[in-house]
């Protein structure tokens, strides 16, 4: 058995997802043998992150809260798992930017896939990112998600389109479908990302069932 | 498409063992019941899915006593003009290393690009007498040699209805009670599931009937020819028809079957619960045909299989034939070597060939050894 402090290590390294008790292991011996420095680098980026990340109150967006705004926010008032920084104040830089056009919202299911729609250069409306998608296997009903958060939105915003881009795989679909039965009775257009062609979902296929969904995903579908 | 070479270590009850069956006539596998003859079988089965036929777990695949297995095969296609080499290594607590051509398989279905074969065992007397279960899988399994993507189309069902079932029970759990309304997100969340399902499930349904149509005039020929010895003359007749477990359209039964599905925490309704059924002369095979017809019905149901996949890739599977003769008579075995497919074969027998039957290779087993 290992001395108390490097089975912590190892057991909140296993913790991560992706993480299995092997790699957690190596990864900490990894750690003990690098420079002190190296070691406290990785474990103050974590706490900085945790002190200036937080949501966007708006479209729930990772958002950095700028440094000097949050005088009293140490790990030692965070202890709890909630995201640090005043959930009330932040705005994403997404949101905060006056160029971007409010009346399109394009809804996605992860932060990270923001950043892969800002990367096509495309899209200049803003932003909902609901936290996942329904899946009743993990316990993920639409009132897990940020759906509530979204039809707030719509009214007071202005806004004209909604653009579905969950994940094209079956959960993904199903949450998008979710969401255009629910909008459907308010004055907006409704579209959704041509979805089914092999772009990067867990199922890559080009039948009948894909195309079919190809062809649906270009038509405007409620509104 | 044929095997070349096959080597195995420690696979099952062989050490070590090699094996060139002949590329295009029938190879005869020789050896007393339990000498593992049909763990050759087995093996080459693995070869060509990367899995178990008998659904065993991988490590009950490696011999008692090692700790890791191989099997290797040469796969030779002359049509394309290509000779690849499959590496298989199971290991005891690791996950299964498969190359193809040196590199790591993918998709399991991309095997199927390389190998396909047909096995026919004693077992598939199920898929006759057996519950719909298994003629399902007979029908699917077929489906995904022929286009190997429909292999996604049926994760997809798969995937939809256990999303479907574990939101049906999170009802059950919540203390819901039949006769009580239903909170509107999970009425919501069930019309978005039943949309999926039935969206997937007419796609299967159609694969389904499309197969069973093309297959139904192959299987009437192929039984025709086997039972022939048996009834000379006599010209039974054997058809296939696909019995949906609801009635159309499947939208409409999905709503219909939901109050009940409601209760029982399981989705009652949709392709996952349909049947193929097989008929000799207008009755059903399953109940109104004797044990020698049911066998016979059960190998022309492989062999059919087999001749449809042979078409439509314009090459034939390889074809595997596991104790055939212990579940057909005489006349019947004659039949069976006298109307065997082109292409590669390799079949097992404890016993003596049928008469006047000369294989183009025979190899004898004993203590896990092979003599060729
Ligand atoms: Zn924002």
């Amino acid at each position: 058995m290992y001395t108390a402090a490097v089975q912590d290590l190892i057991d909140e390294l296993g913790r991560l997802p992706g993480i299995g008790p092997k790699s957690a292991q190596r990864i900490a011996f990894h750690l003990l043998s690098v420079s002190k420095d190296d070691a406290l680098r990785l474990a103050h980026s974590i706490t900085v992150a945790k002190e200036r990340v937080s949501w966007c109150r708006r479209c729930f967006n990772i958002a950095e809260v700028q440094a000097g705004l949050h005088p009293g926010s140490g790990l030692a008032q965070h202890a709890a798992s909630e995201p640090a920084g005043d959930a009330h104040t932040v705005l994403c830089d997404i949101c905060r930017d006056a160029r971007r056009d409010p009346k399109v919202i394009c809804v996605v299911e992860e932060s990270r896939d923001v950043v892969a729609m800002e990367k096509t250069r495309e899209f200049r409306g803003l932003y909902h990112v609901l936290g996942g998608a329904i899946s009743p296997i993990d316990g993920i009903g639409p009132d897990k998600l940020r759906v509530r958060e979204l039809i707030a939105r719509i009214s007071p915003e202005g806004v004209e389109e909604v653009i579905l881009a969950t994940n094209p795989n079956i959960e993904g679909e199903a949450t998008a479908l979710y969401l255009t039965k629910l909008l459907e009775h308010l004055p907006l257009k409704v579209t959704q990302l041509a979805s089914g062609l092999p772009v990067g979902g867990d199922l890559e296929y080009a039948d009948e069932l894909t195309l079919g969904r190809a062809l649906e995903g270009r038509r405007t579908i409620g509104g | 498409m044929y095997i070349e070479h096959l080597s195995l270590v420690d696979f099952r009850s062989y050490a070590q063992a090699e094996l060139a069956p002949s590329p295009t006539g029938t190879t005869v596998v020789v050896g007393r019941n339990g000498s593992g003859k049909t763990n050759l079988i087995e093996a080459i089965g693995y070869l060509a899915t990367s899995k178990s036929l008998r659904g065993s777990p991988s490590e009950a695949l490696i011999k008692i006593g090692a700790t890791t297995a191989v099997v290797r095969g040469q796969v030779v296609c002359p049509e394309r003009s290509r000779r690849v080499g499959i590496d298989a290594q199971l290991r005891i607590g690791a996950r299964d290393l498969v190359k193809v051509a040196g590199q790591p398989l993918r998709r399991i279905g991309d095997l199927s690009e390389v190998v396909v074969v047909t096995v026919f065992s004693p077992a598939d007397l199920d898929l006759v007498q057996g519950g719909p279960a298994g003629r399902r899988a007979y029908i699917d399994d077929l489906a995904v040699s022929l286009v190997g993507r429909r292999a996604a189309m049926y994760a997809e069902l798969e995937r939809v209805l256990k999303q479907r079932n574990s939101l049906l029970r999170s009802v059950q759990i919540s203390g819901w009670k039949p006769g009580r309304t239903l909170p509107v997100d999970v009425v919501s969340t069930l019309d978005v599931w039943d949309h999926k399902l039935v969206e997937v499930g007419e796609l299967v349904v159609k694969t389904r009937r499309d197969i069973v149509a093309q297959l139904g005039p192959i299987l009437a020929v192929t039984y025709c020819q086997l039972a022939e010895g048996d009834r000379p003359g006599s010209r039974s007749s054997v058809a296939l028809t696909y019995r949906p477990s609801w009635d159309a359209p499947l939208a409409d039964a999905v709503l219909r079957a939901r109050s009940d599905d409601l209760r029982r925490g399981v989705t009652g309704c949709g392709p996952q619960r349909d049947d193929l059924e097989l008929t000799i002369s207008g009755m059903p095979s399953r109940t109104h045909a004797s044990q020698g017809e049911q066998r016979t019905a059960a190998l022309a149901l492989r062999l059919a299989g087999h001749r449809l996949l042979t078409e439509s890739r314009g090459t034939a599977p390889l074809l595997l034939l596991d104790d055939v003769f212990s579940e057909l008579d005489a006349a019947r075995s004659q039949a069976l070597m006298e109307n065997l497919p082109t292409g590669q074969t390799i079949l097992t027998t404890a016993g003596q060939l049928p008469e006047g039957i000369t294989p183009a290779a025979v190899v004898k087993v004993s203590n896990g050894r092979l003599e060729q």
